[in-house]
Formats: C-alpha cells, structure tokens, sequence
C-alpha cells in the first residue's frame, strides 16, 4: 500500500510518515506544492494525504488536478480550516474523507484504511487479525470461526482497536473516533472503560485470548502477533 | 410618516396660508385702486362744476343723470366745512334699489346764494368688477393647488422610486455574500450620491471583513498545525511507554490540555464568526430532530452517569442555521450531562415558542449576571472552556432569540424563547 504523505510543517509530517510506516504503509513525504504535483504526475497511490494551504499553491488545487486527470487514488484532507464551507468545498471537489488538525494518528490510520477499503473493494471487506476475521461491510466478527454479537459501537471500537493494533491508544483518542469532537468528555472516561470491559469480555467468551491491553487505565492496547 | 407626505403638508398649508393672505392684501388693494378712480370721477365732475359757476356765474343745468351718476343740488346756509368723498348706502332711483354709493358733498356760491352740490357715483360696477376678480383668483388657487397635488403623486412616486430600490437591496445586503453592492448611476444628484457612497462604503466594509476573516481563518491554521506537532509527538512518545506509568500519565496529561487549547480556540474562532454575523439563517431545522440525534449520540454517556431525562418535546422546524442549531443544542446537552449529578434528573421542553432545559442542581442558584460572560466558571474546575454559554447566548442573538436562566426548586432552568 503506497501512501503520499504531503503536509509542509516537517515534523509532522515526519510523524505521520513513522505512524504509518509502522501500520505497514509505504510512505513518500513531500512539503511543497511543486514537489507534490510532480509526484501525483508521475506515480499512483492507494491514498493521498493532503495538507490545504502549502507552500506554492493550494491542496484544493492539486486536488481539481486530481480529479481532472481522473485519478483513482483515495484522497484525505487534512486542514487547520475547520470552516464548514472548506469541509464541504473539499469534499465537493472530490476528496474521500477531510480530518481536522489537530487530529490523532490512530484516527488517520483509521481513515485511511477506510478510504483503501472502499477503493478495493473486491475481496478486500474482511479483514484477518489474528484470531479476528472482520467483514467490514457486513460489520460482523468472527473469533475461530464463532460470531462474536457486538453492538454497533462494539464494532466500531474493536475496528480503530485492529487498525491501530499494537499501539497505546489514549482513551481520548478512542473517545474522538467514537464520539466524535462535538462532544464534551468528562475527564474520568469511565464509560470507555465499560465498553472496553464488555467487548474484551464478549471475545473472550468466544474463544479469543484476551488481547486488549489496558495500560494503567490510561489507554489502551491490542497485542496481536 | 413618508418624507412625501410630510412635504406635502406643509407645502399645502404654505400655498393656501398664502394665497389666503395674497387674496386679501389683493382684495383691499384692488379695492383701494377702484376707490381712487372713482373719487377722482368725483373730483373731476366738482371741477367741472366749479369751473362752470366760475365762468358763468350760474348753475349748471344738471340733466345728465345716469343710473351710475347723479347730481343734487340743496340750497343751503351753511358751507361744507371739508369735502371729502365717502361711501354711504343709498337709494338709486334709476335702478330702484339700495346699494353702495360714493358720494361727493361740497358747497359753491352762485349768484349770491350757497349751494350743496352732492355728486353720486354708483359702486355697483366696481363691486362686481372686484367680484369678478376674487372669483378667477379663487378659480386659479384651485388650480395651482390641484396641478400641485397631481405633479406631487405621480412625479414625486417616480422621482423617489430609485431611493426605495437602493433601500431595498441595503435590506437584502448581507456580508456573508460574497460582494459589495452594486447600485447603479443614477440621473438624480442625491440619489446617485446615496447610491455612491453606498457602494463604496460596502466596498470598504466588504474589504476589512475579508481581510478579517482572513487573519482569523490563518490565525487559526498557524495555531493548529503546533497543536498537531504536539499531538503527533505526544503520540509517538506514547508508544515507548511499556512498563512506565508515569510517563503515560504525564504525556496524556499534555494531550488533554492540547485538546483543551485547540477546542478553546476552535470556540473563540466560532464565537468570532458569530459577533461577525457570518452565517445565514435561511434553512428550515429541525430542532426536534436534532435535540434526539444529539441525545442518541451521548447515549452511553447518559447511562454511565445514569441521568434521567423527560422528554416533551413538540415537532419544531425553525428558520435557522443547521450546523449553529447543532452547535447550540449540543453546547446546552454538553452543559446539562456535564453539571447534573449522577443519577440527576434532565427535562426537556420544547414548544414552538419556547426551549426550556431544567436539571437537578448541586450548589445552588448560579449567578445569573455573570453565567453568559466569556471565561466565567462557578468553580475553577479543569473541565470545560468557559465559553459553552457564551457561544449558546450569542447564537441565540443572531437568530433573535433570547436566553433567561432561573433557579426554580433547586433546579437550573435555561430557557430560549424563540420569539422575543
């Protein structure tokens, strides 16, 4: 999986680029609107990570290229704008998903392989981890062959929990990819802790070993090989 | 009252007050006039007279009574001490009727004997010739009146037709279309200075709002990208946290308060956008619809804090903003899951007049002077920006609402009356 990262402020995007190296992506960074348009020219990626307002131009720009050139890469925004009217002029002029900054890794990485899934879409629904075997678009589970019955946020969180497997995810970056940023957290996130207690239950009860982590009750982990 | 009609009246009293007062100054002007020539008739005809006796020492044979002048003449003892014409009612026997005379009485001497000669001249012809006069002056008031009246509707209607056109596009003006008012040239000098200067006022106003919104929009760009270094960095730290506890708290301590600072931000660039009047209200929302969708989305948050919410809400669809609507109703959820205690009661009311949410208070009565000010908090507690009302009081502003707060059997009731 070939991703383009294209952000200009370098250490993030050298953090981005590690995170998702790490996730098991090809990465190539690029800073300047120049750099990048020659890279879109030449070469295809499964998805695009764009910055909006860059050095030389703007990402909106290279994205009407984009879509002009009828490109099929998958394309994500991410922007300090979090104006509405530049959600939705992004999201018009083609883009597949636009995160607003600042905005955790772990839900990038979640997006981004939302955007391949949908790109791919033969054969490439179910996701296997481990003892996991996700059906992204049936949203069903299966442990060893056994239906796990989770509800609809179950689901959502063992899925950010696969992607971002063997990484300490904080429980505000769960909270954000369930919840959302509109809502207001109260510090103590307990009821985090009831979901993650009944999804680790459910998949132990289906046969999993218990592989969802928690680190000090600050945030959590799953370890699968 | 129209700047018209308000002319208008005092035009029309100005015109009738003067031609009232020009009619009788004209009136006694006239009559003074025909006054003078008739007592100049008189003094020629007692010239005559006198002229004649002068030269023939005898009276004149008076034969030539007409039914507009006539001459008598009395013996008489005494002179006339001063001669001077009058106007006296007489009776005219040629015309066998009373009327108005001038009359001239003098006294002459004619072979030895002293005579009153009184001449008679008839004002009957002035009278009617002053008549005659009144009446076509009259006619022509009328006239200047009615022509005025007819000039006034219709000319003035279309002379100030462009003003009202100009009025109507400053109403339809609104800053967040993207230009500047466009009023075109026009022959009058008052209206096409009103238009230019319009034009170039929006021009200017439409130029700092641009420039405005700009720096906040960058300002916020250039505040957010640190804030995600921060993240990204806080987040690939955390990955070499295995086995201390420690630095997991403290990294996560140091997202927090990035979250924190970003959301603070993202509300003070909203609040900005508010006071900048920077939304249109022209969507019909459903607030009904909202407040469940809100409410479903904080389900689980509702549960593990076991609040309890009574729901009566009535099916309201307002002219209004869709994304302010969510921001409003999601800032007033925030609020009330945030401060009820748990195991708390929340109720929600909402009629097409009003939205009212009360719940189960802790610390007593909140100041209600102080409760919608920008970093205001009852407790200096971590939680929260300080601007959640802020926000709610001025999107209520915009949209014409108004927000009251009162303490009701130790309860918080927020209530937004949608119709002032």
């Amino acid at each position: 999986m070939k991703l383009l990262i294209i952000e200009d402020e370098v250490s993030l995007n050298q953090s981005i680029v590690d995170f998702l190296t790490a996730a098991g992506y090809l990465c190539e960074p690029v800073f300047t609107y120049r750099d990048a348009l020659e890279k879109i020219e030449y070469h295809n990626y499964d998805c695009i990570v764009l910055d909006i307002m860059l050095p030389g131009g703007s990402g909106l720009e290279l994205l009407r290229y984009l879509k002009q050139d009828k490109k099929t890469d998958g394309v994500i925004i991410i922007s300090a704008k979090g104006a509405l009217e530049d959600k939705i002029e992004g999201l018009q002029i083609g883009a597949d998903d636009y995160l607003t900054k600042p905005f955790h890794l772990s839900e990038l990485s979640v997006r981004i392989a939302a955007i391949i899934r949908r790109k791919n879409f033969n054969g490439q629904s179910i996701i296997t981890v481990g003892d996991f075997q996700v059906d992204t678009i049936g949203k069903t589970v299966t442990v060893k062959q056994q239906v796990v019955d989770l509800t609809q946020k179950e689901f959502q969180l063992l899925l950010f929990l696969i992607i971002n497997r063997n990484r300490i995810l904080s429980k505000n970056a769960i909270a954000q990819h369930l919840w959302g940023d509109d809502m207001d957290f109260p510090a103590n996130y307990d009821f985090i802790y009831s979901h993650i207690k009944n999804l680790r239950k459910k998949i132990i009860a289906a046969g999993s070993e218990d592989c969802i982590k928690s680190m000090y009750g600050e945030g959590y982990k799953m370890q699968v090989a | 009252m129209k700047l018209f009609t308000k002319y208008n009246r005092v035009n029309i009293t100005a015109t009738i007050l003067t031609f009232v007062f020009g009619s009788i100054a004209f009136y006694f002007v006239l009559h003074y006039v025909l006054i003078r020539q008739l007592d100049q008739g008189l003094r020629v005809e007692q010239q005559e007279i006198v002229d004649y006796i002068e030269k023939n020492s005898q009276l004149p044979d008076i034969q030539k009574n007409t039914k507009h002048q006539w001459i008598k003449v009395t013996p008489a003892t005494e002179p006339v001490g001063k001669t001077k014409p009058r106007s006296i009612q007489a009776y005219n026997t040629s015309d066998d009727e009373k009327e108005s005379i001038r009359q001239l009485i003098f006294s002459v001497t004619a072979g030895g004997q002293l005579y009153h000669i009184t001449v008679n001249l008839s004002e009957t012809e002035t009278e009617d010739l002053l008549q005659l006069i009144i009446l076509v002056t009259i006619g022509m008031i009328g006239l200047i009146l009615l022509s005025n009246y007819i000039i006034n509707r219709k000319l003035v209607a279309r002379l100030w037709r462009p003003f009202y056109t100009t009025i109507a596009s400053i109403k339809e003006y609104h800053l967040a279309i993207q230009q500047p008012l466009q009023l075109a040239k026009e022959p009058i000098d008052e209206i096409d200075l009103l238009n230019d200067s319009l034009n170039k006022m929006t021009q200017r106003i439409h130029h700092d709002y641009h420039a405005l919104r700009s720096f906040t929009e960058n300002a916020s760009h250039e505040m957010q990208t640190p804030l995600a270094v921060i993240r990204s960095k806080v987040e690939s730290l955390l990955q070499e946290t295995e086995g201390k506890e420690k630095t997991i708290q403290q990294l996560l301590v140091i997202e927090d308060a990035t979250q924190k600072l970003s959301r603070l931000h993202q509300s003070l660039l909203l609040l900005t956008k508010l006071e900048n009047r920077q939304f249109l209200l022209n969507e019909a929302v459903n607030l009904t619809e909202i407040i469940r969708i809100k409410l479903e989305e904080r389900g689980e948050l509702i549960a593990s804090r076991q609040l309890v919410f009574h729901l009566n809400c009535e099916e309201v669809v307002l002219a209004f903003h869709q994304h302010l609507a969510e921001i409003l109703i999601s800032n007033l959820l925030n609020n009330v899951i945030r401060y009820t205690p748990a195991g708390g009661e929340i109720e929600i009311d909402l009629t097409t007049k009003a939205l009212s949410i009360k719940n189960t208070a802790t610390n007593g009565a909140l100041n209600s002077q102080k409760i919608f000010q920008r970093f205001y908090k009852e407790e200096q507690s971590a939680e929260g920006t300080g601007l959640g009302l802020a926000i709610i009081k001025e999107i209520s502003s915009i949209a014409g609402f108004t927000i009251h707060y009162q303490y009701l059997e130790n309860k918080h009731d927020f209530t937004i009356h949608f119709i002032p």
